[in-house]
């Protein structure tokens, strides 16, 4: 087998503490809130460089994305990874996860040769964790949701991992080429290498893509091309905790105590 | 746009994926069946159930009594166990040859994979993650309510075009409907086009039902340092309670257990309805792994423990003193329900 | 008989990374081994760290890594008594860089600096929660006018028992008059976390912006609550001003105790013991200025135990071993709270975020009758209160 080619997908996303409701105008206050890479993303990356140190090969990270993306799409390649890509035009803009999910496959079907393809499981900010099958249903590969741990077979060309599933888990195979999701904390991801941090923000392959670069259908991007919409935003209540301080002896307290919690007796 | 395969004008009902395992139904599916059953008695409209697997036909009287006016069965040796090969292609055709209108799903880890692979097939919107639905008022289309951003932000989502309106709820949103027996219902048996080359995916090992998944729990009881080691009375309670047993770090540290129910950031994030935190301090690395539990109840031996302030129900004690008398009242007041 | 030893082919180029990574520290080192012998570590395990080995390994130019690498806490014990006066802390630090290259380095690490690197402290927590430490009270933020900048650190703006230092040391500089502020939000983690890690490139970046951050502040006199970072300013940072002063707290307040800004009038009968934190006593040479401000606390009994001043146990919380497990059995801040007690001393003082969190933890498993730990701002607060009734009020460590 060829060396192994495996594409990270990452997002960028508000630190989740620090958005906002602007309740007058409907939208998110995303002004001031820093950014980060999406956690599990991160743990994609250590898979990613991880598989890459196993296997050999290269690691091509691509992201869809405002500008203000690059940054972080070096500081992959300052973690070991090798190239990257960066989709980014006003059109792919406002895409719920079909638009997302269709343009980062023709994306990904442009740099061609994949092998496997990884992405964090959901991200912090849209958290609905259908990008991943989105891309794997697209480009017509096999999927493994909520891995774990996943192991490439060259020999036989196939991926093993396993997965999390309600109240246990699974180990799973499928042939490559493979989409899949790897959960949170599933490793810890290695910080990035000085050295290498320097040629990533100064000679680090990070192209950028337009629309008009990939071969994508206008009618089937962004908002245009995302069947469901925006009806309303809200803010969420921060929970504010009671503090009662219960008083008396352990057996009044524990009478007092067992009055509050008769919901959950 | 990208349209789907088809149209609004050509779909109707709304329909239930029935997610089952070993022979029996997901609570979620019930859950999914009783809240289309309320959406759907509102407008006089059906509610179908869909269910794959392998012998499970009589599964779908229990999806009737639950609220279903039908249930469309899939039932094949190669559909014993959940593939995204083989459950997509079956279940894509049962949908375009039935065309719901709506279609739920449980937000499992088999049903999200198997959801977010078909919205794309189908050519159609996937709302992820519901904590409620609704149907509007004039237009009947399906709200789907969602959280984004760790929690913080709320949104309301709307599939206008795109069939079916495809939406994913998490189990113990919606409550469990008090089957009705009597209910009568349309079982319809759906023939399979399935062949092994179908299934590109080999299932090595199948673990369900096997160890303590603390991040499930519903009733968390949380010992720290000051259990010294003895979780008797933790475990005593947590078993009353239906719970499960966790620790923050330091019993680990200790050596008093394994990290398999720790706790906090560098352990497990929890949302338990109840969580009792027993001699712990509540240092920001715990409590990140406790503050989504809609009641915290925190027994601590130091009044100015951190804890405190991320608690709604504070005893200030040795929880060696507050644990028993505690397990006494719960047991007397549970005892008039014959327990559970 | 005849042993078959494994032979190592030693490389010119490995040898120059080494060599680069350590600054050429291991070069005078003969071999001794009294570093090996005295490292305080072999009180708490079965067999101290091999630090002879990790020496001579940094001599030779081979990376491999030896078991006790990540164990030292940097307490500079075997450097003291070093007869080459071999900079050993440099070559560990610098096999420790060399290991991150290699990705060998305990689990957890990565975190705390990706922390750092996201959100600006060891904590990952965001830096707007920076300032909630000062709930109730009011803290500026800082000018260039002011006498000081105050730097918190992070472990006094996230840690709610360190919060409280913080606490007491504004009320002790308000009631000597002492014009102040604190970076607020904007404020930097000092790079110690990283460097104390091994990783020496990722600090020295740190180091670079946060000097400019200061300068561009127009920062002349900083006081830090811990001695890490003191350490770090005062040893790491380039001086890029000119008349960027770095103190720690304790010599600051003997300062304001000299000029007579800050009296303590009040009667404080209280039996202390003062532990020395390794980073202020044997690595800068501050003994005598801690002491000085506990004695002139009227009524105050301070009492030493044996392994004082440069010759302090260390509590086991440097090299970054606060972000790393170590064992129940091996703390050697275990060691240290019987010591305390022997003394006869109500409360053990010191003046360090590292030390009061280990001291108070082995107090905590230990339990040693009425013995408090506290911080020396704690009781410098204490005494400034008008009524001082010292067994009472130091229970409530207000």
């Amino acid at each position: 087998m060829r060396p192994l080619h495996i594409i990270a997908c990452v997002k960028v996303v508000p630190k989740p503490e620090e958005v906002k409701v602007d309740t007058k105008t409907m939208t998110i206050e995303r002004g001031n809130v820093r950014s980060e890479i999406n956690p599990p993303d991160m743990n994609v990356l250590e898979m990613a460089l991880t598989l890459k140190e196993q296997h050999g090969g290269k690691v091509t990270v691509v992201a869809m994305g405002p500008p203000l993306f690059e940054p972080y799409l070096r500081l992959a390649l300052a973690m070991g990874a090798d190239d990257a890509y960066l989709l980014s035009d006003r059109s792919f803009a406002a895409a719920d996860t079909l638009a997302t999910s269709y343009a980062l496959a023709q994306g990904i079907r442009k740099i061609g040769d994949y092998d496997l393809i990884l992405c964090g499981e959901e991200s912090s900010d849209g958290a609905t964790a259908q990008v991943p099958p989105g891309i794997a249903e697209w480009l017509d590969t096999s999927q493994i949701t909520y891995a774990e741990d996943l192991e490439v077979l060259p020999d036989s060309k196939m991926v093993k991992a396993k997965r999390e599933l309600a109240g246990g888990y699974e180990v799973i195979q499928v042939p490559l080429p493979c989409t899949a999701s790897v959960k949170v904390g599933a490793n810890e991801p290695r910080f990035m290498d000085m050295e290498r941090k320097v040629w990533a923000e100064a000679d680090g392959p990070v192209t950028v893509w337009a629309a008009s670069d990939i071969d994508v259908e206008a009618e089937m991007i962004g908002l245009p091309g995302s069947p469901t919409i925006v009806d309303g935003l809200a803010q969420a209540e921060s929970k504010a905790r009671k503090r009662e301080f219960l008083q008396g002896t352990p057996q009044e307290q524990a009478k007092a105590l067992v009055e509050r919690l008769r919901a959950y007796l | 746009m990208t349209k789907s395969l088809y149209g609004a004008q050509e779909a109707s009902a709304i329909w239930v994926y029935l997610e089952q395992s070993q022979g029996q139904l997901g609570g979620v599916s019930l859950e999914l069946l009783g809240k289309a059953r309320e959406l759907a008695d509102g407008r006089g409209i059906p509610v179908v159930g869909v269910l794959l697997g392998d012998q499970v036909s009589d599964l779908a009287q229990e999806a009737i009594a639950a609220g279903a006016d039908e249930v469309r069965v899939a039932d094949d040796p190669l559909l014993r166990q959940y593939t995204t090969d083989g459950y997509a292609k079956v279940i894509t055709e049962i949908i375009l040859e039935g065309k719901p209108d709506i279609l739920l799903l449980g937000a499992t880890p088999d049903s999200r994979d198997l959801a977010g692979r078909i919205a794309v097939r189908l050519r159609t919107g996937l709302t992820a993650d519901c904590t409620d639905l609704k149907l509007e008022e004039k237009s009947g289309l399906l709200i789907g309510e969602v959280s984004g951003f760790g929690g913080g932000v709320i949104a309301y989502i709307k599939c206008p075009d795109n069939r079916p309106q495809m939406a994913t709820v998490r189990p113990g949103v919606f409550a469990v409907p008090e089957p009705d027996t009597a209910r009568k219902g349309k079982v319809v048996n759906v023939p399979v086009k399935l062949t092994e080359k179908d299934i590109k995916v080999q299932v090595l090992e199948h673990v369900v039902g096997g160890g303590v998944d603390i991040t499930k729990a519903e009733v968390l009881v949380a010992a720290g340092r000051g259990c010294q080691g003895d979780f008797t009375l933790a475990n005593e309670l947590a078993s009353l309670l239906e719970g499960e047993v966790g620790w923050s770090r330091v019993p680990v540290d200790e050596g008093w257990v394994s990290r398999d129910g720790m706790i906090g950031q560098t352990g497990y994030v929890t949302r338990p309805k109840l969580a009792i935190v027993c001699g712990i301090s509540g240092a920001f690395q715990f409590t990140v792994g406790v503050e989504k539990a809609e009641t915290i109840v925190a027994i601590n031996i130091d009044a100015e423990a951190p804890i405190f302030e991320a608690a709604d129900y504070c005893i200030v004690d040795d929880m060696f003193n507050v644990l028993p008398p505690l397990i006494e009242a719960v047991k007397k007041a549970r005892g008039g329900n014959g327990g559970r | 008989m005849s042993q078959s030893v494994d032979s190592i082919l030693l490389q010119d180029e490995t040898w120059e990374r080494v060599n680069k990574a350590t600054g050429g520290a291991a070069a005078p080192c003969f071999q001794c081994g009294v570093c090996t012998a005295i490292c305080p570590l072999g009180l708490v395990k079965d067999e101290t760290i091999n630090i002879r080995k990790m020496v001579r390994q940094a001599q030779l130019g081979l990376p491999g890594w030896a078991d006790g690498l990540w164990e030292c806490t940097t307490c500079l014990w075997c450097e003291s008594r070093c007869p080459h006066e071999v900079d050993i802390t440099k070559a560990i630090l610098g096999l420790r860089q060399l290991a991150w290259k290699e990705r060998e380095i305990p689990e957890g690490l990565p975190t705390v600096l990706w922390d750092i690197y996201f959100d600006g402290n060891t904590w990952g927590r965001p830096p707007s929660e920076r300032p909630l430490w000062t709930k109730g009270i009011t803290v500026k933020e800082f000018s260039p006018d002011d006498e000081i900048l105050l730097y918190v650190g992070d472990d006094a703006a996230y840690d709610r028992r360190i919060q409280k230092v913080a606490r007491a040391l504004v009320s002790v500089l308000e009631a000597a008059g002492v014009t102040f502020g604190t970076l607020g939000e904007r404020e930097p983690s000092c790079g110690d976390a990283a460097r104390s890690m091994g990783h020496g490139e990722y600090a020295a970046e740190i180091i670079d912006t946060n000097a400019r951050l200061f300068q561009e502040a127009g920062v002349k006199t900083v006081v830090t609550i811990s001695p890490h970072s003191y350490d770090m300013f005062a040893n790491q940072y380039p001086n890029l001003s000119g008349d960027f002063r770095p103190l720690h707290y304790s010599q600051y307040l003997l300062e304001l105790i000299e000029s007579e800004r800050l009296k303590f009038e009040n009667e404080l009968p209280l039996k202390v013991t003062y532990h020395d934190p390794c980073y202020l006593s044997r690595r800068n040479g501050i003994c005598d200025e801690p002491r000085q401000v506990l004695q002139s606390i009227p009524g105050l009994e301070l009492l030493e135990m044996e392994r004082s001043r440069e010759d302090t146990l260390c509590c086991g919380g440097g090299g970054g071993r606060m972000w790393m497990e170590t064992a129940a059995g091996e703390r050697l801040s275990d060691l240290r709270i019987p010591e305390a007690a022997a003394t006869g001393a109500e409360v053990v003082v010191t003046c360090c975020p590292y030390c009061l969190s280990c001291l108070e933890d082995s107090l905590n498993v230990i339990g040693k009758g009425k013995l408090q730990v506290m911080e020396l701002a704690e009781v410098a607060h204490l005494a400034l209160q008008s009524e001082a009734v010292a067994s009472d009020a130091a229970s409530g460590r207000s």
